[in-house]
């Protein structure tokens, strides 16, 4: 997967849908990246926070006395501080029967999770100011701590939610118990999935400066959703939306860890509030990152499912408790793991009776949010349990009754039992070119010689999932929040001298979406990739963008900059229609220079219609405005949903639990594709991921609420040494979008669950129940 | 405590606390923000940067204990007209980095490969990148990045 | 994850390094290859008064076969170890060690004075039967690696002390295996074997608070017999004999069975390392 030369693009063909070189590269292998954690201002000051080190408590006493006589550290804020104590965040949600609870910035009377911070020390320096970190004294009564969202709470986290249930929904369609008993079998699952998190390499990171004299604030902030931050910042400081620049510059990393409005955040800006003048930086360390992000994942499935004899699959019947953390989550509510379980459970098999309820149960640990996938690496996992088992329970061979059940073409809008509508059906032919890819006739082979001959036993597994991608305003999956998140802006402005600066409302932690914007742009509006600059992430340069999440950005972004990129192109062929007295529509811009039909020399450049546009308004002929831009937005108003099928060969060592991965092959329906090396590359990552939480990650609370996995050296992150070499292929089905892209950032991370699960079942006979996959449990499993 | 460290061929005195680590006295003191900071204890290896010609986590040395030495970063790599070094040039067309975190320390993770060993397998480059985490690529890119630097240089040296 | 403030000395010579300490009382730590004990600073779980800084101490990073027994300076860092071909089992465990760029910086007597029980070296020097050179106060003192490891990060070092040099007596045949986690963790369970003449020494690293000298009783007299059957025997002593307790990382017969598994592997690589390793000439 070589990218090519820049000089591809010089025959000025499209940019879409070859490897341009990416814009990023240059800068971030150079160490000329700029990221939150590298911004230096004068006179910066920066900020420790001080955590709890219990899980549940009452504050009975905080002293900042002997941190104030650290020298270097200038100020200490608590939750009670003036500054600090009047805002509560409070993740909002017109869902029926959701308990709304406040967040306080800073812990305010007690603590509801270990690491939840209590109170930040301002110094000259971080060294500095963890030493005042150290001197603050906090007296905590302790509270009995509930950790496991499916056991009896042990006293309330919050008081607006006795039995700690924030949240409850069920979803429903047909009659799931005459379904049930009209089935043929019925299989019954318990499955767990483990906790894990974002952990990008760049952990937060924040830096806050507030000028009085014009009640501006700016905020550098490692988010995902700067314009998200910009109107909850101003809500929460009381500030005129348009007084806050909210900047995300490079950010290392996201994965949704970093699409969340953090109390650290909102600290961070009260504080810079009060100290005017003053930029306050905090940059997370690993260990906070590990106890006070957002983790994910938490979740408990109790299952039953009916098969027909011939497979067909009748009913689903599940109950689902999310561990919802101390926080429902801002601004996207406890409501945002249960509901995406919830409304795409059933995935890509086609079901008429279903009943499931899901629960956001809130413990004292730290939040949970969004991560890659939001909740379907473990619904994935469950409903490919419940085809297994199913499988087993009929005779049947597993693939042939997925292929039995799925969403085929001919099925297209097909309305999912909860109501979702899908418009891929692409599941079939992911699956067929997986298959082949991966040659199950040769691993079916291996296995069968393995078991004859002896060798490690060896298992074949499979995923299939749909994504549900670029979320438009009537396709919602989650909680009924104060905003819709369907569109995005982008505005194309042609400069004087003819090239392009984009402005887009998208953002970016990796996944070179100024790339990818750039490309799209060039092509909608006839010139080279290489005269095209973007500009993202700063509420001040573009108007409007709700962010990196729910795989959107390709499908909403890029449709904006496409309209954007053809309507500026239709200013630029009129004013040279205008300038040249030639018909428009004999007219096309192609690589910075206007044809006319018919002929091969280009009649005028794009520069000079920029010049005339900006510089010689004594040219402008009659009814054109000066300048050369245009801003559209796009909202998809459904969504696009994406496909993708996962299989791979495993061998397991009874004798240790080893794990070994031989072959994993993955095919998505991307839609159409706009830089092949990104899409594979946002592939590839996400399989990691997934990998991660199938067999390393696991964020583990002991009874008592601390976690026992607070460094890198107990929370297991997959190296080079643990991902194998991954295939991944194609299967391209334009969606109805202006570019014809399905989302591809997350697609990856749902199936490796019930890969890594199907393979062990299939290799030892051994259904395992709570993930992760480790050699500790396999062996456990083979030695019971 | 002062100290005299040359980085990239640029020698520099410094005063720094004893307590001060490497990493942070090449960002926050001389301002090369380029080598990044993962986890301050030892096992991401974002901050890797080469001492006196060995790969070294910065963030679990002192500051105090570079004084004398010569340090490599990733600012160092490129020529001073901006040409790319082989790797990074492998790193771009082979997609090797996302958002741009981890690479500098898989960089430099990797100048010290292929310094020690011109043409690993895509076994080596495994274990040799696998103390260096990347969360965004999936390792693929990275090893293809690797491989095909190798390969360049090993072509071009018997070319 | 800042460091806690603390001073520093660079020790010139092992005596300058010894005075650093016992001035600072019991509120001195050596700073050697810093790969431990620099997290254990920026967690701040340990705040020493001084740190001494030996790295810069001349001749400490010697290797030297003599006798049948490698001497190894306090200052060989784990690449070095990796490199040398005097000492094939030290050799292996130090591969195992982390990463290149753990490796570079290090050091052997690191390893040992920190007393990680699931280390590779200090199984390894409680395999070969060997011993510490110390330097303190009152002069210097040898101790015996089963004298030297205490109980988890415990040594019997007391806070004024340093270890100069360690003697790693060479086995006539030798084996090591880990099982790990991911490329480069820590060992859930490492095992190394030495042949010494008739005898075959087996530690296993991860089942306790020190690395555990297997008590096989006659079995381990092997006489050149290393064959399938009491190999297989050998494992099963080995597993019997330890008593691990659960974690994060597996449970108790977990670990009991990786031991027999390490075993047998390690106890196979011993076998195929049969030929006696001669003196370099």
């Amino acid at each position: 997967m070589a990218a090519a030369d820049p000089a591809m693009t010089a025959d000025h063909g499209p940019a879409s849908g070859t490897p341009v070189r990416r814009k990023e590269d240059a800068r971030l292998l150079t160490g000329r990246g700029r990221f939150v954690s590298d911004l230096a201002l004068p006179r910066m000051r920066h900020v420790a926070f001080v955590r709890s080190p219990v899980a549940h408590g009452r504050i009975t006493g905080v002293d900042t006395a002997e941190a104030l006589e650290v020298e270097g550290v200038s100020a200490v804020f608590t939750g009670e501080h003036p500054a600090i104590g009047p805002v509560a965040m409070r993740a909002q949600s017109a869902l029926p029967g959701y308990v709304e609870t406040d967040q306080p910035p800073l812990a305010r009377g007690k603590v509801r999770f270990a690491g939840e911070a209590v109170a930040a020390v301002v110094a000259t320096d971080r060294y500095v100011a963890e030493d005042g970190a150290e001197a603050v004294v906090v007296d905590y009564e302790p509270l009995p701590p509930t950790v496991c969202a499916w056991a009896e709470p042990a006293h309330p986290v919050h008081d607006e939610a006795p039995d700690n249930l924030l949240l409850s929904r069920t979803f429903r369609a047909g009659d799931v118990d005459a379904a049930l008993a009209d089935a043929h079998v019925v299989v019954d699952r318990e499955l767990t999935t483990n906790r894990h998190g974002g952990n990008p390499v760049e952990c937060r990171a924040g830096v806050a400066r507030y000028e009085a004299a014009d009640r501006k604030l700016t905020f550098w902030s490692g988010t995902q959703v700067p314009w998200i931050v910009r109107t909850q910042l101003a809500e929460l400081l009381d500030l005129p939306e348009g007084n806050i620049r909210v900047i995300a510059p490079d950010v290392g990393g996201g994965f949704g860890v970093k699409a969340v409005l953090y109390p650290e955040d909102v600290a961070l800006c009260l504080m810079a509030m009060a100290m005017p003048g003053t930029a306050l930086k905090w940059v997370e360390d690993r260990v906070e990152h590990l106890l006070a992000a957002t983790h994910a994942r938490d979740h408990r499935y109790v299952l039953r499912a009916g098969f027909a004899a011939d497979g067909e699959l009748l009913a689903v019947k599940a109950d689902v408790w999310c561990n919802a953390g101390a926080y429902s989550v801002h601004p996207w509510t406890a409501g945002i793991e249960p509901l995406m379980a919830g409304g795409l459970l059933t995935g890509p098999y086609k079901l008429a009776d279903y009943e499931c309820t899901v629960r956001g149960v809130a413990t004292n640990t730290s939040p949970s949010g969004p991560y890659r996938g939001v909740a379907r690496p473990s619904t994935v996992f469950a409903m490919e349990a419940l085809m297994d088992s199913g499988a087993r329970a009929l005779g049947m061979d597993p693939i042939a009754l997925r292929r039995r059940n799925l969403i085929l073409p001919a099925d297209v809008p097909y309305r999912m039992p909860s109501r979702l509508v899908d418009d891929s059906g692409a599941y079939e032919a992911c699956l067929d070119r997986a298959v082949a890819t991966f040659d199950l006739h040769r691993w079916r082979g291996e296995q069968v010689r393995r078991r004859r001959d002896g060798g490690r036993p060896l298992g074949i597994g499979v995923g299939i999932y749909n994504e549900l991608t670029g979320l438009g305003r009537a396709a919602s999956a989650g909680p009924r929040m104060a905003f819709r998140t369907g569109h995005d802006a982008c505005t194309v402005r042609i400069n004087p001298d003819g090239a392009v600066t984009v402005f887009s409302g998208v953002t970016s932690q990796g996944q070179g979406l100024e790339t990818t914007m750039a490309q799209v742009v060039a092509d909608a509006l006839g010139v080279d990739y290489g005269d095209v600059e973007v500009r993202i992430g700063d509420t001040d340069q573009s108007l409007w963008g709700f962010g990196a999440f729910s795989s959107r950005q390709a499908v909403i972004g890029g449709g904006a900059a496409h309209l954007a990129g053809e309507h500026v192109r239709g200013k630029a062929l009129a004013l040279a229609a205008a300038l040249k007295e030639a018909p428009v529509e004999e007219l096309d811009l192609r690589g910075g220079q206007v044809y006319m039909a018919g002929q091969a020399k280009p009649i005028i450049s794009l520069a000079e219609v920029a010049k005339v546009a900006y510089l010689q308004s004594d040219r402008l002929p009659e009814g054109f405005e000066p300048g050369l831009e245009g801003t559209k937005f796009y909202d998809p108003i459904r969504g696009a949903f994406a496909a993708g099928a996962q299989i791979a060969a495993l061998e397991f060592d009874p004798a240790t639990g080893e794990i070994g991965i031989l072959d994993w092959v993955c095919v998505e329906d991307a839609g159409r594709i706009v830089h092949p090396v990104i899409v594979d590359g946002q592939i590839a990552g996400s399989i990691a991921q997934g990998i991660g939480g199938a067999m390393y990650e696991h964020l583990v609370y002991d009874d008592a609420g601390n976690l026992s996995t607070g460094t890198l050296l107990d929370y297991l992150m997959p190296t080079a040494g643990e991902i194998p070499e991954l295939r991944i292929g194609h299967v391209s089905t334009p969606a109805a979008n202006p570019t014809g892209v399905r989302g591809v950032g997350e697609g990856g991370t749902l199936a490796p669950n019930a890969v890594v699960a199907g393979a062990l079942a299939d290799a030892l006979g051994v259904e395992i129940d709570d993930l992760p996959v480790t050699p500790a449990r396999v062996w456990e499993l083979v030695h019971p | 405590m002062k100290i005299t460290v040359t980085v990239n061929g640029e020698r520099h005195r410094l005063d720094v606390e004893p307590r001060r680590t490497l990493v942070d006295a090449l960002r926050d003191d001389l301002g090369l923000t380029g080598t990044h900071v993962g986890c301050e204890h030892g096992v991401c290896g974002a901050c890797t940067v080469l001492v006196d010609g060995e790969p070294v986590r910065a963030c679990l040395m002192l500051a105090v204990q570079a004084d004398g030495a010569s340090v490599a970063t990733v600012e160092g790599l490129a020529g001073d007209d901006g040409t790319l070094h082989p790797l990074q040039e492998a790193f771009s067309r082979c997609h090797g980095l996302q958002c741009g975190a981890c690479t500098p320390g898989m960089l430099m993770t990797a100048v010290h490969l292929l310094d020690t060993d011109p043409d690993p397998g895509r076994e080596t480059i495994r274990a040799e990148m696998s103390g260096n985490i990347c969360r965004c690529t999936g390792y693929t890119g990275i090893v293809d990045a690797v491989a095909e630097a190798a390969r360049r240089r090993v072509t071009s040296e018997t070319s | 994850m800042k460091c806690p403030p603390f001073d520093y000395h660079r020790a010139t010579s092992v005596a300058d390094a010894v005075d650093a300490l016992q001035a600072a009382g019991d509120e001195g730590k050596i700073l050697a290859g810093g790969q431990s004990l620099v997290p254990v600073l920026a967690l701040r779980l340990a705040r020493p008064a001084v740190l001494v800084d030996v790295n810069r101490i001349p001749g400490l990073a010697g290797l030297e076969r003599r006798d049948g027994v490698l001497h190894a300076g306090a200052l060989v860092r784990h690449l070095a170890l990796a490199d040398q071909r005097q000492h094939p089992l030290a050799a292996e465990a130090a591969r195992w060690i982390g990463h290149t760029a753990i490796r570079s910086r290090g050091t052997l007597a690191g390893s040992l004075a920190h007393a990680d029980p699931a280390a590779e070296l200090p199984a390894v020097l409680r395999a070969c039967d060997g011993a510490v050179q110390v330097a303190g106060p009152s002069g210097t003192r040898r101790l015996r690696a089963d004298e030297l490891f205490v109980g988890a990060l415990q040594s019997a070092l007391a806070d004024t002390e340093m270890i100069t040099g360690v003697e790693l007596p060479v086995p006539d045949a030798w084996g090591f295996a880990e099982f790990a986690r991911r490329h480069g963790d820590f060992a859930v369970v490492s095992v190394a074997a030495a042949r010494f003449g008739e005898r075959v020494r087996i530690v296993v690293g991860g089942v306790a608070g020190v690395p555990h000298l297997v008590d096989a009783g006659d079995l381990a007299t092997v006489d050149g017999d290393v064959s399938d059957d009491r190999v297989t025997l050998l494992a099963a002593a080995a597993a019997d004999d330890v008593d691990p307790a659960s974690d994060l990382h597996g449970s108790a017969g977990y670990r009991r069975a990786l031991t027999e598994q390490m075993t047998l592997r390690a106890l196979a690589d011993l076998a195929g390392h049969l030929r006696p390793v001669r003196e370099p000439a």
